[in-house]
Protein backbone atom coordinates (compact mmCIF):
# COMPACT_ATOMS: atom_id res chain seq x y z
CA UNK A 1 0.00 0.00 0.00
CA UNK A 2 0.86 3.46 -0.53
CA UNK A 3 1.19 5.77 2.34
CA UNK A 4 2.43 9.78 1.26
CA UNK A 5 3.58 10.62 4.81
CA UNK A 6 3.88 14.41 3.63
CA UNK A 7 2.03 17.68 4.59
CA UNK A 8 0.14 17.99 1.24
CA UNK A 9 -0.34 15.54 -2.19
CA UNK A 10 0.23 19.22 -3.53
CA UNK A 11 4.23 18.76 -2.82
CA UNK A 12 4.28 15.57 -4.02
CA UNK A 13 2.49 17.10 -7.27
CA UNK A 14 4.73 19.45 -7.70
CA UNK A 15 7.56 17.48 -7.45
CA UNK A 16 6.21 15.04 -9.72
CA UNK A 17 5.68 18.02 -12.45
CA UNK A 18 8.95 19.55 -11.47
CA UNK A 19 10.77 16.37 -12.43
CA UNK A 20 8.66 15.74 -15.18
CA UNK A 21 9.33 18.76 -16.95
CA UNK A 22 13.35 19.07 -16.03
CA UNK A 23 13.77 15.47 -17.34
CA UNK A 24 11.90 16.01 -20.46
CA UNK A 25 13.97 18.91 -21.43
CA UNK A 26 17.21 17.47 -20.77
CA UNK A 27 16.55 14.59 -22.86
CA UNK A 28 14.64 16.75 -25.79
CA UNK A 29 18.21 19.01 -25.64
CA UNK A 30 19.94 15.63 -25.94
CA UNK A 31 17.55 14.03 -28.23
CA UNK A 32 17.63 17.56 -30.65
CA UNK A 33 21.54 17.73 -30.79
CA UNK A 34 21.92 14.17 -31.99
CA UNK A 35 21.85 15.14 -36.02
CA UNK A 36 24.66 17.57 -35.55
CA UNK A 37 26.59 15.62 -33.63
CA UNK A 38 26.97 12.90 -35.74
CA UNK A 39 27.64 14.95 -38.77
CA UNK A 40 30.52 16.52 -36.98
CA UNK A 41 31.60 13.84 -33.84
CA UNK A 42 32.73 17.21 -31.89
CA UNK A 43 34.58 16.11 -28.90
CA UNK A 44 32.24 19.55 -27.33
CA UNK A 45 28.76 18.77 -28.34
CA UNK A 46 29.42 14.86 -27.15
CA UNK A 47 30.27 16.24 -23.59
CA UNK A 48 27.79 18.90 -23.55
CA UNK A 49 24.73 16.44 -24.75
CA UNK A 50 26.06 13.90 -22.11
CA UNK A 51 25.38 16.39 -19.63
CA UNK A 52 22.20 16.96 -19.84
CA UNK A 53 21.59 13.19 -20.44
CA UNK A 54 23.11 12.55 -16.87
CA UNK A 55 21.26 15.60 -15.62
CA UNK A 56 17.85 14.02 -16.75
CA UNK A 57 19.12 10.46 -15.20
CA UNK A 58 19.96 12.43 -12.46
CA UNK A 59 16.18 14.19 -11.42
CA UNK A 60 14.91 11.23 -12.32
CA UNK A 61 16.59 8.99 -9.79
CA UNK A 62 16.37 11.94 -7.56
CA UNK A 63 12.59 11.45 -7.63
CA UNK A 64 12.70 8.09 -6.58
CA UNK A 65 14.63 9.16 -3.38
CA UNK A 66 12.24 11.58 -2.55
CA UNK A 67 9.18 8.86 -2.46
CA UNK A 68 11.12 6.82 -0.84
CA UNK A 69 11.72 9.37 1.66
CA UNK A 70 8.26 10.73 1.19
CA UNK A 71 6.10 7.74 1.57
CA UNK A 72 5.82 4.46 3.74
CA UNK A 73 5.66 2.55 0.27
CA UNK A 74 8.52 -0.02 1.20
CA UNK A 75 9.15 -3.10 -0.47
CA UNK A 76 10.20 -4.63 2.86
CA UNK A 77 9.25 -8.62 1.98
CA UNK A 78 12.04 -7.81 -0.79
CA UNK A 79 14.19 -4.93 0.09
CA UNK A 80 13.74 -3.10 3.42
CA UNK A 81 13.44 -0.13 3.20
CA UNK A 82 16.42 1.22 4.99
CA UNK A 83 18.54 -0.61 2.45
CA UNK A 84 16.00 1.33 -0.72
CA UNK A 85 17.36 4.90 -0.13
CA UNK A 86 21.35 4.69 0.47
CA UNK A 87 20.70 2.15 -2.98
CA UNK A 88 18.65 4.61 -4.98
CA UNK A 89 21.64 7.12 -3.56
CA UNK A 90 23.99 5.49 -6.03
CA UNK A 91 22.80 6.56 -9.62
CA UNK A 92 21.58 9.78 -8.02
CA UNK A 93 25.30 10.46 -6.63
CA UNK A 94 26.70 8.87 -10.14
CA UNK A 95 24.28 10.65 -12.49
CA UNK A 96 24.58 13.80 -11.15
CA UNK A 97 28.28 14.07 -10.71
CA UNK A 98 28.67 13.17 -14.31
CA UNK A 99 26.33 16.18 -15.15
CA UNK A 100 28.56 18.70 -13.55
CA UNK A 101 31.85 17.21 -14.70
CA UNK A 102 30.28 16.87 -18.38
CA UNK A 103 29.15 20.47 -18.38
CA UNK A 104 32.19 21.76 -17.22
CA UNK A 105 34.19 19.58 -19.66
CA UNK A 106 32.49 20.87 -22.85
CA UNK A 107 33.63 24.08 -22.26
CA UNK A 108 37.29 23.45 -21.05
CA UNK A 109 38.10 19.66 -22.89
CA UNK A 110 40.25 22.01 -25.62
CA UNK A 111 42.54 23.63 -23.23
CA UNK A 112 43.05 20.49 -20.90
CA UNK A 113 45.91 18.10 -22.40
CA UNK A 114 45.44 15.46 -20.00
CA UNK A 115 44.17 12.24 -21.99
CA UNK A 116 42.69 10.59 -18.79
CA UNK A 117 40.64 13.49 -18.12
CA UNK A 118 36.84 11.56 -18.50
CA UNK A 119 38.45 8.95 -16.16
CA UNK A 120 39.29 11.00 -13.68
CA UNK A 121 36.01 12.57 -13.79
CA UNK A 122 33.97 8.32 -13.88
CA UNK A 123 36.52 7.99 -10.84
CA UNK A 124 35.28 10.97 -8.89
CA UNK A 125 31.47 9.82 -9.69
CA UNK A 126 32.10 6.22 -8.54
CA UNK A 127 33.84 7.73 -5.21
CA UNK A 128 30.97 10.46 -4.44
CA UNK A 129 28.14 7.98 -5.24
CA UNK A 130 30.44 5.35 -3.02
CA UNK A 131 30.39 7.73 -0.34
CA UNK A 132 26.69 8.54 -0.59
CA UNK A 133 26.02 4.91 -0.33
CA UNK A 134 27.82 4.50 2.96
CA UNK A 135 26.70 7.68 4.37
CA UNK A 136 23.06 7.40 3.33
CA UNK A 137 23.34 11.55 3.37
CA UNK A 138 22.06 12.88 0.56
CA UNK A 139 22.99 16.36 2.67
CA UNK A 140 27.19 15.32 2.46
CA UNK A 141 26.89 14.41 -1.23
CA UNK A 142 25.38 18.11 -2.26
CA UNK A 143 28.44 19.30 -0.27
CA UNK A 144 30.43 17.19 -2.16
CA UNK A 145 28.84 18.38 -5.34
CA UNK A 146 29.43 21.54 -4.32
CA UNK A 147 33.23 21.62 -3.88
CA UNK A 148 33.71 19.44 -7.21
CA UNK A 149 31.26 22.87 -8.66
CA UNK A 150 33.35 25.25 -7.19
CA UNK A 151 36.67 23.37 -8.44
CA UNK A 152 34.93 23.02 -11.87
CA UNK A 153 34.19 27.13 -11.99
CA UNK A 154 37.93 28.09 -10.72
CA UNK A 155 38.98 26.00 -13.76
CA UNK A 156 37.05 27.61 -16.12
CA UNK A 157 38.25 30.82 -15.17
CA UNK A 158 41.80 29.81 -15.11
CA UNK A 159 41.38 27.50 -18.18
CA UNK A 160 38.73 29.38 -19.95
CA UNK A 161 39.32 33.36 -20.79
CA UNK A 162 36.83 34.48 -23.38
CA UNK A 163 35.32 38.01 -23.45
CA UNK A 164 32.86 39.06 -21.75
CA UNK A 165 29.87 38.66 -24.12
CA UNK A 166 29.65 35.17 -23.63
CA UNK A 167 29.59 35.88 -19.65
CA UNK A 168 25.54 34.73 -19.82
CA UNK A 169 26.14 31.32 -20.95
CA UNK A 170 28.56 30.11 -18.25
CA UNK A 171 26.15 31.81 -15.91
CA UNK A 172 23.39 29.45 -17.34
CA UNK A 173 25.49 26.96 -16.48
CA UNK A 174 26.26 27.48 -13.35
CA UNK A 175 22.63 27.83 -12.08
CA UNK A 176 21.50 24.62 -13.70
CA UNK A 177 24.46 23.32 -11.00
CA UNK A 178 23.25 24.90 -8.20
CA UNK A 179 19.76 24.60 -8.79
CA UNK A 180 21.00 20.58 -8.54
CA UNK A 181 22.69 21.23 -5.74
CA UNK A 182 19.87 22.84 -3.61
CA UNK A 183 17.03 20.07 -5.30
CA UNK A 184 19.28 17.39 -3.61
CA UNK A 185 19.78 19.37 -0.32
CA UNK A 186 15.72 20.01 0.00
CA UNK A 187 15.58 16.35 -0.66
CA UNK A 188 12.56 14.92 1.30
CA UNK A 189 9.79 15.68 3.64
CA UNK A 190 11.57 17.94 6.13
CA UNK A 191 10.62 21.80 5.37
CA UNK A 192 13.80 23.42 5.12
CA UNK A 193 12.55 25.92 2.75
CA UNK A 194 8.53 27.11 2.94
CA UNK A 195 6.22 25.61 0.16
CA UNK A 196 5.79 29.10 -1.84
CA UNK A 197 9.80 29.26 -1.80
CA UNK A 198 10.61 26.24 -2.92
CA UNK A 199 7.35 26.17 -5.80
CA UNK A 200 9.53 29.40 -6.89
CA UNK A 201 12.71 28.34 -7.10
CA UNK A 202 11.65 25.70 -9.26
CA UNK A 203 9.43 27.53 -11.24
CA UNK A 204 13.04 29.66 -12.29
CA UNK A 205 14.97 26.44 -12.37
CA UNK A 206 12.15 25.34 -15.15
CA UNK A 207 12.98 28.67 -16.89
CA UNK A 208 16.57 28.43 -16.95
CA UNK A 209 16.22 24.78 -18.75
CA UNK A 210 14.08 26.22 -20.73
CA UNK A 211 16.46 29.01 -22.12
CA UNK A 212 18.39 26.54 -22.45
CA UNK A 213 16.22 24.50 -24.80
CA UNK A 214 15.67 27.85 -26.90
CA UNK A 215 19.52 28.14 -27.44
CA UNK A 216 19.62 25.12 -28.56
CA UNK A 217 16.63 24.74 -30.64
CA UNK A 218 17.86 28.37 -32.57
CA UNK A 219 20.42 26.37 -34.48
CA UNK A 220 19.70 22.83 -34.56
CA UNK A 221 16.97 22.92 -36.82
CA UNK B 1 53.21 40.34 -42.32
CA UNK B 2 50.60 38.90 -39.96
CA UNK B 3 50.64 35.24 -38.64
CA UNK B 4 48.26 33.34 -40.59
CA UNK B 5 45.42 32.05 -38.35
CA UNK B 6 45.37 27.78 -38.04
CA UNK B 7 42.27 26.49 -38.80
CA UNK B 8 40.71 24.32 -36.61
CA UNK B 9 39.13 20.71 -37.24
CA UNK B 10 35.54 21.95 -38.69
CA UNK B 11 36.56 24.27 -40.75
CA UNK B 12 39.14 22.26 -42.65
CA UNK B 13 36.28 19.68 -43.09
CA UNK B 14 34.40 22.71 -44.70
CA UNK B 15 36.70 23.86 -46.96
CA UNK B 16 38.07 20.29 -47.94
CA UNK B 17 34.17 19.51 -48.77
CA UNK B 18 33.33 23.07 -50.24
CA UNK B 19 36.38 22.36 -52.79
CA UNK B 20 35.09 19.00 -53.72
CA UNK B 21 30.96 20.79 -54.07
CA UNK B 22 32.63 23.37 -56.16
CA UNK B 23 34.29 21.06 -58.86
CA UNK B 24 31.40 19.49 -60.24
CA UNK B 25 30.97 16.75 -57.04
CA UNK B 26 34.06 14.75 -58.36
CA UNK B 27 37.70 15.58 -57.74
CA UNK B 28 40.34 13.90 -58.44
CA UNK B 29 42.67 12.98 -54.66
CA UNK B 30 45.89 15.10 -56.30
CA UNK B 31 44.08 18.56 -57.30
CA UNK B 32 42.53 18.21 -53.51
CA UNK B 33 45.33 17.30 -52.24
CA UNK B 34 46.84 20.66 -53.90
CA UNK B 35 43.61 23.15 -53.26
CA UNK B 36 43.16 21.98 -49.58
CA UNK B 37 46.70 23.93 -48.60
CA UNK B 38 47.16 20.74 -46.13
CA UNK B 39 50.50 18.71 -45.99
CA UNK B 40 50.48 15.36 -47.71
CA UNK B 41 49.98 13.46 -43.69
CA UNK B 42 47.12 16.26 -42.66
CA UNK B 43 45.63 15.72 -46.05
CA UNK B 44 46.10 11.47 -45.75
CA UNK B 45 44.23 12.27 -42.07
CA UNK B 46 41.14 14.24 -42.55
CA UNK B 47 40.60 11.97 -45.91
CA UNK B 48 40.25 9.11 -44.05
CA UNK B 49 38.44 10.29 -41.46
CA UNK B 50 36.04 11.98 -44.01
CA UNK B 51 35.89 8.40 -45.23
CA UNK B 52 35.34 6.84 -42.02
CA UNK B 53 32.73 9.68 -41.19
CA UNK B 54 30.89 8.66 -44.28
CA UNK B 55 31.50 12.63 -45.69
CA UNK B 56 33.23 12.05 -49.12
CA UNK B 57 33.25 8.21 -50.81
CA UNK B 58 35.75 7.26 -53.33
CA UNK B 59 34.59 6.20 -57.05
CA UNK B 60 35.87 5.11 -60.41
CA UNK B 61 35.04 6.34 -63.58
CA UNK B 62 35.18 4.29 -66.84
CA UNK B 63 39.07 4.48 -67.18
CA UNK B 64 39.59 3.12 -64.20
CA UNK B 65 40.03 6.40 -62.83
CA UNK B 66 39.82 7.36 -58.45
CA UNK B 67 37.98 10.59 -57.95
CA UNK B 68 36.35 11.72 -55.03
CA UNK B 69 32.37 12.54 -54.60
CA UNK B 70 30.31 14.17 -51.40
CA UNK B 71 27.50 11.48 -49.82
CA UNK B 72 24.31 13.20 -48.81
CA UNK B 73 25.90 13.36 -45.25
CA UNK B 74 28.88 15.71 -46.75
CA UNK B 75 26.41 18.02 -48.78
CA UNK B 76 24.19 17.81 -44.75
CA UNK B 77 27.31 19.38 -43.75
CA UNK B 78 27.93 22.51 -45.33
CA UNK B 79 24.60 22.85 -45.39
CA UNK B 80 24.77 22.96 -41.54
CA UNK B 81 27.81 24.61 -41.26
CA UNK B 82 26.82 28.08 -40.60
CA UNK B 83 24.64 26.42 -37.61
CA UNK B 84 26.95 24.20 -36.15
CA UNK B 85 29.55 27.03 -35.67
CA UNK B 86 26.64 29.17 -34.13
CA UNK B 87 25.59 26.42 -31.72
CA UNK B 88 29.24 26.09 -30.76
CA UNK B 89 29.81 29.58 -30.66
CA UNK B 90 26.27 29.72 -28.32
CA UNK B 91 27.34 27.50 -26.17
CA UNK B 92 31.21 27.68 -26.17
CA UNK B 93 31.84 24.06 -26.91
Amino acid sequence: MLVINMPSYEMFAVELIYTLVVVFLCFVVYYKTKGIYDLTKYKGIGYFRNAFLFFGLAYASRFILHLVQLTTFTFDFIIPKRMVFPLFMIPTGYFSTMAIFYLAYSIIWKKIKYEHFLTFGNTIAVILSAVAFISRSHILLSILQLLLLIFSIVLIIIKHKKPRKKLHTKALYILISIFWLINLFLLGPRRLLSFGIKFLFQLISIIVFIIIYYKVKKWVK
Amino acid sequence: MGKMRKRDRLEVIYDFLKIIRESNNSIKPTPLLRKSNLSSQSFAEYFKEMLSKELIKEAQDKKRRKYITLTDKGFKYLEKYKYILGFIGEFEL
